[in-house]
């Protein structure tokens, strides 16, 4: 189940995690949702504390939508529950939920001006019009937009748009924040920049937010905790370094950047160590640290590419490297990626940073050249 | 973008214009000729506008469609944006394939069924509860709005389905309940689609000849019936001079549509422009 | 005093209910109804009352009696008329439909490949005649074709024929107006279809060796089949029952089904017999009239995912 997957993140978290509070302010409980026969989302378990921004990633078709619109309301679970705040929500309309949320198309309203469009919540609520108008200069100030107040949706540049979609659906302040894939509409040199803009206004409101993306850049920068979703289900939940470093599966470790993965069986099983026999390299794999499995057991040693090292001479280490040929470099510009196939046929990645303008120590096609790693860089995976 | 034409396409084009609008300016023409024969021209007249007007049977006739088809228009825009909405906002339901079917028929079937069978329909709710054997203008109302509900329903149909979903969403999702999101969201997007479509229906019903024919009483007589019985006649050139107007009234309404419709796309390109310009 | 509130919100239906049921009960009662009951009129026989049909469904005294005639249906079969009236509506709507694709494809093609502004002036001048009087539109036909009409005064004005040619009341002249007449339902989907075609496929036919006119036969024409399905089908089903361009144009030798109707229902009164020729006018149009509800539906339904 997806709580055991949790990890105890309180000592290993980043700093800002420091000003979380309630553990279980949103939670999903064993949602299903089928839509004729599909199962588009299958007994999803979350919780998401207060205060924290959290991403649902995966890849499109995965669910996280669909996970989102049944936070939303927009569609009802098959099976389980949905709480936020102590309160349930199942059966409750869209429109009776303390649950906002910023749409992946931003959809302002075309007929109404930025400042309507901000009040329209307001007047839902059946806010005096003195308040709303306070609100709305309040809103748009937080987000800069308070020059823009006349104008129409369409007279905006789509980040200007991005900002007052933003200041409308935190102008209620709302428990649950809902970002459906926040960047998806901007282009590509703008969204670093906004991602870090929301985060912030997000983080000085301290409301709780739930978002959507594709993306693992955006996940990684914006979000506390992610939860990775394939069909249907939570794969792993965790901060991004824990879903990068301790990617618990072949899923997510492969989902997750670029990774090598050596297949092989648990040779030598000890309390703070163990070491794997691969096909793939003729030395044995050596893991500086224990895991709960036994002898003979299929595992597979995870390596990201960053962590290999790649050089001329054979390593003195007795274990973790392996000797090949470069078939492929690509030169990336800050690192180049290494492709060097091993004798045994594996296909291993190697990156190595660019420190130098021109490298010293330079590889070519078809050199050969050694590969290792140390004994804490790889994961053992056994699922 | 322009893909360009070769010199044949554009002379097939042309050729099919001058089919479509020679009738037309041959109607037009002759409505200014003094003579009573169609086919020789006698010098300008207005002559034929002046006893149009005094034929006070085509007025009247004239007064009676203008009302029908204003009632239509209103009924059945309120009609076919409800259906719009069942087919392009619900979810299934038992008989929604029926519901389908029962609105894109009229597009197509026959006016003389059409006609025949609501008039049979009318007659027997006569023998049943008394109404209906009083035909007259509420029955040709009833007609109209059944055929051309279905034209209205296309049309908001058609605009309702390219409209972005999330902006209904967004609506609820800040706490408008779904009647108030329909009124306050979907109505004004929609608003250039319900004028089109209650356009259509008004032109739809004050053209109709058949459908009228069959369900209308002694009383009422509608303008295309009355035309009908006097062109079996002969041809008349008071004829052509109420057609002549009624192109004029459609073509000022045509070019003023699309006056509109051409500054609007300007204006919104114009701002688009200005809003990349200074986007950050 | 609340419970009651809570009984009848319950059993009132919802907003839902009430957007579904007013078009549905109005389409139900003012279309679907009166289909069924020319049925039920097409088994009565003429009298000469008021309504002018027998009662299908009798009591006498204590048995309630059915009577259903079929004597209407049989007498359609009989009667050459009828069976030579409908297969000539029929003739009449393929070849016209047939006519109005082959004016209509190029002018929706042409059309479809201008420029955003002169595609909609030129689509404009195409929708507009059909925004004035269809009658008055036929109407300006007789003007034009008969004896002493425009056509023969300029043809004997030049000198090519010395008498009038008999266009008017001819076969010619109805294919004449129902062409005029349909054009624009023609063209409208055909241009909606021709419109979205990427034009990047027939580049990439140029680029793969294809002629232009290959390209057209292999690419544009098959996608965009929904469109000539569609145009047809506008075309097609209404003009079969076509009334006012045979009466105004056809001779007395033009049979048109919808004619035959109109006569058996004003000029004979016999409604039972009308409503059996509008039976099986349905009953032949039911095909075409499901393919276009299917395209319809279709073409709805990729919009909306």
């Amino acid at each position: 189940m997806s709580s055991e997957q949790q990890p105890s993140s309180a000592g290993s978290a980043a700093p800002r995690q420091e000003m979380l509070g309630a553990e279980n302010y949103v939670q999903l409980v064993d949602i299903r949702k089928e839509y004729d026969g599909f199962v588009a989302v299958d007994e999803v378990n979350l919780a998401i504390r207060k205060g924290e921004i959290f991403a649902l990633l995966g890849a499109s078709g995965c669910g996280k939508s669909t996970l989102l619109r049944v936070l939303a309301g927009f569609e009802q679970p098959t099976r389980g529950e949905v709480k936020v705040d102590g309160q349930r929500m199942n059966g409750q309309p869209p429109y009776r939920r303390p649950i906002n949320m910023m749409f992946q198309s931003y959809a302002l309203f075309p007929h109404m001006s930025v400042e309507q469009n901000v009040a329209f919540g307001l007047k839902q609520d059946g806010m005096p019009a003195a308040q709303i108008k306070q609100k709305v200069d309040e809103m748009l100030g937080l987000v800069q937009m308070g020059a823009y107040a006349k104008r129409r949706p369409h007279q905006l540049s789509g980040g200007q748009q991005q900002r007052v979609a933003l200041a409308r659906s935190l102008a209620k302040g709302p428990k649950l924040l809902l970002l459906d894939e926040p960047m998806g509409a901007l282009d590509k040199k703008l969204r670093s920049q906004m991602q870090l803009e929301l985060v912030n206004i997000i983080e000085r409101l301290g409301v709780t937010c739930a978002m959507v993306t594709h993306d693992q850049e955006e996940a990684m920068t914006m979000a506390h905790r992610i939860a990775i979703m394939d069909a249907g289900k939570i794969r792993q939940v965790g901060t991004p370094d824990e879903i990068y470093e301790q990617p618990n599966s072949r899923f997510t470790a492969g989902f997750i950047g670029q990774v090598n993965l050596f297949e092989g069986k648990i040779e030598d099983d000890e309390k703070d160590y163990i070491s794997i026999r691969s096909p793939d390299l003729p030395a044995p794999l050596y893991v500086g640290h224990g895991v709960t499995g036994y002898e003979g057991m299929e595992v597979a040693l995870a390596v990201r590419p960053e962590k290999i090292l790649i050089s001329k001479d054979e390593p003195e280490q007795p274990h973790n490297k392996a000797q090949g040929v470069i078939e492929e470099i690509a030169y990336l510009g800050s690192h180049s990626v290494y492709h060097v196939r091993l004798p045994s046929g594996k296909r291993v990645l190697a990156n190595m940073t660019n420190v130098r303008r021109w490298a010293s120590e330079s590889f070519t096609w078809n050199d050969q050249a050694w590969l290792s790693w140390g004994d804490q860089s790889g994961v053992v995976l056994t699922s | 973008m322009s893909k360009g034409n070769s010199k044949l396409s554009l002379t097939l084009l042309a050729i099919g214009f001058v089919f479509l609008y020679a009738p037309i300016l041959s109607l037009i023409i002759y409505s200014f000729n003094e003579s009573r024969l169609v086919t020789v021209w006698a010098g300008f007249s207005l002559k034929w506008y002046g006893e149009l007007f005094a034929d006070s049977q085509i007025m009247s006739a004239a007064w009676v469609s203008i009302q029908i088809a204003f009632m239509t228009a209103s009924l059945a825009v309120v009609l076919g944006t409800m259906a719009g909405l069942v087919m392009t906002r619900m979810r299934r339901f038992p008989g929604k394939t029926l519901f389908g079917g029962l609105i894109t028929a009229p597009l197509v079937m026959p006016e003389v069924i059409i006609g025949l069978s609501i008039l049979l329909l009318f007659v027997s709710l006569g023998d049943v509860i008394g109404i209906g054997s009083r035909r007259g203008m509420t029955t040709i109302l009833i007609a109209h709005v059944t055929f051309c509900m279905a034209y209205v329903t296309v049309v908001v149909s058609s605009r309702l389905s390219e409209m972005d979903r999330s902006l209904e969403e967004a609506a609820m999702d800040l706490g408008a309940n779904r009647v108030k999101v329909f009124f306050v969201i979907t109505l004004p997007i929609i608003a250039p689609a319900l004028i089109s479509g209650w356009l259509l229906a008004f032109t739809l019903s004050l053209d109709d000849l058949v459908i009228a024919s069959f369900v209308s009483g002694p009383s009422s007589t509608t303008l295309p019936m009355k035309v009908f019985s006097s062109v079996r006649l002969g041809v008349s050139p008071k004829i052509n001079a109420l057609a002549t107007l009624m192109i004029l009234v459609v073509s000022i309404g045509a070019v003023v549509a699309w006056w509109l419709m051409s500054r609007d796309e300007k204006r919104r390109q114009r701002d688009m422009q200005m809003a990349l310009q200074k986007g950050d | 005093m609340n419970a009651v509130i809570g009984w009848l919100r319950q059993r009132l239906p919802g907003p839902r209910w009430l957007v579904i049921g007013v078009p549905f009960l109005w389409m139900l009662l003012f279309f679907a109804v009166p289909f069924a009951i020319a049925l039920k009129i097409s088994f009565s026989q003429a009298l000469i009352a008021m309504p002018p049909y027998s009662p299908i469904v009798e009591w006498n005294d204590t048995a309630l009696t059915l009577k259903l005639s079929f004597n209407n249906y049989l007498y359609l079969i009989r009667d050459n008329v009828y069976v030579s009236a409908y297969l000539s509506s029929l003739g009449i709507a393929v070849v016209s439909t047939a006519i109005c694709l082959l004016i209509g494809y190029p002018m929706a093609y042409a059309i479809a490949r201008m420029s955003p502004a002169n595609r909609n002036i030129c689509l404009m001048l195409v929708i507009l005649p059909s925004w004035t009087s269809f009658l008055i539109r036929i109407y300006a036909w007789v003007g034009i074709l008969k004896n002493n009409g425009l056509i023969n005064n300029m043809l004997m004005g030049i000198g090519l024929i010395d008498e009038p040619l008999q266009i008017l009341h001819t076969p010619l002249a109805v294919y004449v107006g129902i062409v005029y007449a349909y054009l624009p339902f023609m063209i409208l989907p055909l241009y909606a279809n021709l419109v979205k075609l990427d034009h990047r496929l027939l580049e990439a036919a140029y680029d793969l060796g294809a002629k232009p006119w290959q390209a057209f036969i292999k690419i544009t024409l098959p996608l965009s089949r929904a469109g000539i399905i569609a145009g047809s089908m506008l075309v097609l089903i209404p003009v079969v029952g076509e009334f006012v361009i045979p009466e105004m144009l056809g001779g007395p030798d033009t049979l048109m089904i919808g004619k035959v109707l109109w006569g058996e229902f004003f000029n004979n009164r016999d409604w039972p017999v009308a409503s059996a020729v509008a039976i099986v006018m349905l009953a032949l149009l039911l095909i075409p009239i499901m393919i276009f509800h299917h395209h319809q539906s279709k073409e709805l339904e990729s919009k909306l995912s």
